[in-house]
């Protein structure tokens, strides 16, 4: 892999479901991973709060080096239609998924400046494309991350740094089971997609060969949006 | 402001390159060019916004065309702080 000497991968949510999967992959790839989560993984962080997050990036740092590859896969529900929605829930729902994009994106981009190389893959959502009713909150919040994607990817192009998104459709996670049959109904493949297909695109843009693949969204949902 | 020094304006814009990681940003000198330095357009705006804040000036977009070194933005910073500083109260 590519990674600069001394640099690793972080991917936050990376305990379960799609994050695991992401991290056993770039760890096949060859790349240092540090898994971050709000209790579990190699460092815990409420990725909502910035100075919870400075403080988990200032840990892996002493402990595993710069952060040069960031997967932003943190990510919750809380479904519910507008009509209904507390606040609280729309709050909370956009606090870890689009604000924690963007407090790990603010911490890596300093080690990724400095080491003048860089990676980030947001991992968004076929919701962002794709409306669901119940989900005004998450499907904002992964939206939200498709334009913070491409700025970034604007801002930082000079600097050896890509930013890409991939939006997943239905998967097969703790999330989905139960809920499944369900969801098959809507998807053009005939099959819900597995963790490691996700975990494949994000492989990819994390190599060298993507060097020129920046501000892209991919799509990983068996035509879903298509 | 008073009495603003070409060595302030130095120090200001070391430390400016220096947040946005710019490589030898604490070595850089009057006569390092932005492209010596891998300053880009963005990091300019970056780098504008803070000397305007820091030294009371407002720099126009046409100020800025000709700046292509750390020293043509001290003397185009010390030019307007000096022309803030003779103007009427």
């Amino acid at each position: 892999m590519p990674v600069p000497d001394g640099g690793g991968a972080l991917v936050t949510g990376g305990s379960r479901g799609i994050g695991a999967a992401i991290a056993e992959r770039l760890k096949a790839d060859g790349l240092t991973v540090v898994t971050l989560g709000r209790t579990s993984g190699d460092v815990q962080a409420d990725v909502g709060d910035s100075g919870s997050v400075a403080a988990a990036f200032a840990d892996v740092r002493k402990r595993f080096g710069p952060v040069l590859v960031l997967v932003n896969n943190a990510g919750e529900r809380q479904d519910g239609l507008a009509v209904r929605m507390k606040a609280a829930q729309w709050e909370s729902v956009i606090d870890t998924n689009l604000n924690g994009a963007f407090h790990c994106i603010r911490q890596g981009l300093d080690d990724m400046l400095s080491a003048r190389w860089g990676r980030i893959v947001n991992i968004s959502s076929v919701v962002a494309e794709r409306a669901n009713p119940g989900q005004s909150n998450y499907g904002a919040a992964k939206a939200g991350m498709l334009s913070l994607t491409r700025t970034i990817a604007r801002e930082m192009a000079r600097k050896g740094i890509t930013c890409n998104a991939v939006t997943p459709g239905v998967i097969e996670t703790d999330m989905t089971i139960g809920v499944a049959d369900k969801l098959l109904a809507g998807v053009p493949a005939g099959r819900i997609g597995r963790p490691e297909e996700v975990a494949h695109a994000v492989s990819f843009l994390v190599s060298d060969g993507a060097a020129y693949v920046n501000g892209a969204t991919l799509a990983v949902d068996g035509a879903l949006a298509a | 402001m008073a009495d603003v020094t070409e060595n302030d304006i130095l120090e200001e814009i070391r430390d400016q390159l220096e947040a946005i990681k710019v490589p030898g940003a604490k070595e850089a000198k009057p006569e390092n060019t932005w492209s010596e330095l891998d300053v880009d357009s963005l990091d300019l705006v970056e780098l504008v916004k803070a000397l305007e804040d820091r030294f009371d000036i407002t720099i126009s977009d046409d100020d800025l065309k000709p700046i292509e070194s750390v020293g043509d933005a001290i003397a185009l910073t010390m030019r307007l702080s000096e022309a803030e500083e003779g103007a009427p109260a």
